[in-house]
């Protein structure tokens, strides 16, 4: 009795009122194809009642084992493992993600096919008809990200391209005059990117470009080569097209991940006539199982 | 295949080891217990409760009766397998980083750490494998080691010899009877300590990972260099697959620069070789920490790695892995094939 009268209503437990007076029995059922159904009720945190259905079927799977190893799977458990009960204990085993491994020479191929795993193939399906474009290059990123955005103009722009290409001889005063005409007659006073271009006379509409540290890279004798093997080094490219002169740039185009080439190359020469010539000659030539195509980069604008 | 994920442990595993049916599988981690598992559901058989300090190793004998474990706080201890009742306290003046009993359980070499004045050590020990019996306190044998300390180190065939693995780099061979020091070979690169040191299973030769990104597979005799497995990563840890010729390699980079890098970049597979043709055959990912150690199942039917993360993965292999054949291993069954038909 002096127990019940130092009960005190602080410790009453929540569980005490939840007591399983009104949650039905669990259900055991046996099915036809041989599985069972058990059917359990629980309150969750929330104090809603909830059913938990699960269709469990029972495989024999023997397996003949050493008798040493038999005997070791009937040890009672200890340390702190005294408690589990049989089986693997929730806390300290868990089963992880399927893995797909198959030894194989060019694993490194295959890896990538793994990747084509059902997530990726659904997160593909719904973005295929939302494809990241580059309007310069066609390659798979944002424009602002094309590594050629300083030296080839968006396709469909080759007009204003051209007349970019040929002021390129004058330098900095037609360049001045397509982009930078607001900003040189304020020097120093800001110019917002929008309005950078408006003013050009070019009228090739497009702000000051990002990183440009490239724009004054001699397009003329700038090649663009595509259709190139993704196992392509760079010094290969370069190996092949010195033969027609002086090369003084080569680009390749690689996947910042994978680390193999996007299948397209910018090959710069020191000399116009030589890219004519390497452009001829190249264009068509075979290499690594694909056939080279090689034209003349376009300009910026 | 699907891995079992062990959680047993709080921080960085050490090593895993299997016994010899590879049933089951004990794993030793800077947390001061070790488990006891087994190998086939991961179901925790129990923990090996009293180490005072991290435990960098343990072993078992052929017969699952006892594991000795060697730890941190200066100790080798042995245990019952079956009831996880400490047998045996040795205690020694520094750390103690690697323990393998030899082929038939009746010695355990341990390996000393060197620090505060001592030098590192080889110390065996004699051992009754019996729970009941009385353990000697003395040691049979004590080699000291004056150049390089020993950092792993392994019984070979018939206890003919003492291989250990150095902080330089080297191997040496001594008498298993004696400790003198046969040999001295630098195989790894000068200056990259040697991680692991695992044999294969009739003890005649022995694969060694270091931090110089190589494993190779040495012979006990000789300690001749056969193999030569180049990875992109140092190496925590290589063990030799049964049935099949492969070997695994387990490492990533340095522990200290794991936060600054992705699990990607920070190379955490376990990475499979053909062990004839040396060539990478296949990685494994899952861990999200450099692979500590990595031990091959004796049935040849899995492996376990332990990783940095605190996580045991067992892996169960697939058809595909037992399938594998490079074309001559095709060739020279065929031609087998065709032979016993006749």
């Amino acid at each position: 009795m002096a127990a019940q009268a130092k009960h005190d209503w602080a410790d009453d437990d929540d569980l005490d009122e939840l007591a399983t007076v009104d949650l039905p029995p669990p259900q055991k059922i046996q099915n036809k194809d041989g599985s069972t159904t058990i059917i359990e009720y629980r309150y969750n945190d929330q104090n809603q009642k909830v059913k938990t259905t699960r269709r469990i079927r029972y495989i024999t799977h023997r397996e003949v084992v050493n008798p040493r190893v038999a005997e070791r799977k009937s040890w009672a458990k200890f340390g702190q493992s005294a408690k589990d009960p049989a089986g693997p204990a929730p806390d300290t085993t868990s089963v992880g993600e399927n893995i797909i491994f198959r030894p194989s020479i060019n694993w490194r191929k295959d890896a990538k096919d793994e990747s084509k795993d059902p997530n990726a193939q659904a997160m593909k399906d719904k973005l295929k008809d939302k494809k990241v474009k580059c309007r310069i290059c066609h390659g798979e990123h944002f424009t602002a990200r094309c590594p050629y955005k300083d030296t080839m103009a968006p396709i469909g722009e080759d007009a204003g391209a051209d007349v970019g290409g040929m002021g390129d001889e004058s330098g900095a005063a037609a360049g001045a005059g397509g982009a930078g005409a607001p900003g040189a007659g304020k020097k120093g006073s800001y110019v917002p990117p929008a309005l950078r271009g408006a003013g050009g006379a070019a009228g090739a509409g497009a702000g000051e470009r990002m990183g440009g540290k490239y724009g004054e890279r001699d397009d003329l004798a700038t090649l663009r080569v595509t259709n190139v093997s993704e196992m392509a080094e760079e010094n290969e490219l370069r190996d092949m097209f010195e033969r027609f002169g002086r090369v003084t740039r080569v680009f390749l185009a690689k996947d910042r991940d994978t680390g193999l080439a996007k299948g397209f190359a910018f090959i710069s020469f020191a000399d116009r006539g030589d890219a004519v010539k390497a452009c001829a000659k190249m264009d068509g030539f075979g290499f690594r199982h694909l056939i080279l195509r090689v034209e003349f980069a376009k300009k910026a604008a | 295949m699907r891995p079992v994920l062990l959680s047993g442990h709080e921080r960085a595993l050490t090593q895993v080891k299997y016994n010899r049916e590879g049933d089951l599988l004990f794993s030793t981690a800077k947390d001061q217990h070790i488990c006891a598992w087994f190998a086939h559901n991961g179901e925790r058989l129990g923990t090996y409760q009293g180490h005072q300090g991290a435990i960098w190793t343990v072993d078992v004998d052929p017969t699952s009766t006892i594991i000795a474990s060697g730890s941190a706080d200066n100790t080798i201890r042995l245990w019952e397998v079956k009831t996880g009742k400490l047998l045996k306290t040795w205690d020694f003046p520094t750390a103690v980083k690697r323990v393998e009993f030899n082929e038939d359980g009746t010695k355990l070499l341990g390996v000393t750490e060197k620090r505060m004045g001592h030098l590192g050590t080889i110390v065996v020990l004699d051992i009754k494998v019996d729970p009941e019996a009385e353990q000697s306190d003395e040691k049979a044998l004590t080699i000291v080691c004056e150049e390089s300390k020993a950092t792993v180190a392994g019984w070979s065939y018939l206890s003919k010899y003492i291989i250990a693995g150095h902080e330089d780099g080297s191997v040496s061979q001594y008498d298993g009877k004696t400790g003198d020091l046969i040999y001295n070979v630098n195989v790894h690169e000068l200056g990259s300590p040697i991680t692991d040191l695992q044999w294969n299973q009739d003890r005649t030769y022995f694969i060694t990972a270091s931090k110089d990104k190589t494993a190779k597979l040495i012979t006990a005799k000789e300690l001749e260099v056969l193999k030569t497995y180049v990875a992109d990563t140092p190496l925590n840890s290589a063990a030799i697959t049964p049935k099949k010729e492969y070997v695994i390699l387990g490492g990533g980079q340095a522990a200290m620069d794991v936060t600054t890098t992705s699990a990607r970049q920070g190379k955490f597979e376990a990475r499979f070789y053909h062990k004839i043709f040396e060539e990478e055959i296949g990685r494994v990912r899952g861990h999200f920490g450099p692979l500590n150690t990595v031990a091959a199942d004796p049935t040849g039917k899995g492996y376990a790695s332990g990783g940095e993360d605190g996580y045991v993965r067992v892996h169960q292999f697939d058809k595909g892995y037992f399938d594998f054949n490079y074309e001559v291993e095709r060739e020279r069954l065929n031609r087998l094939a065709a032979q016993g038909g006749n």
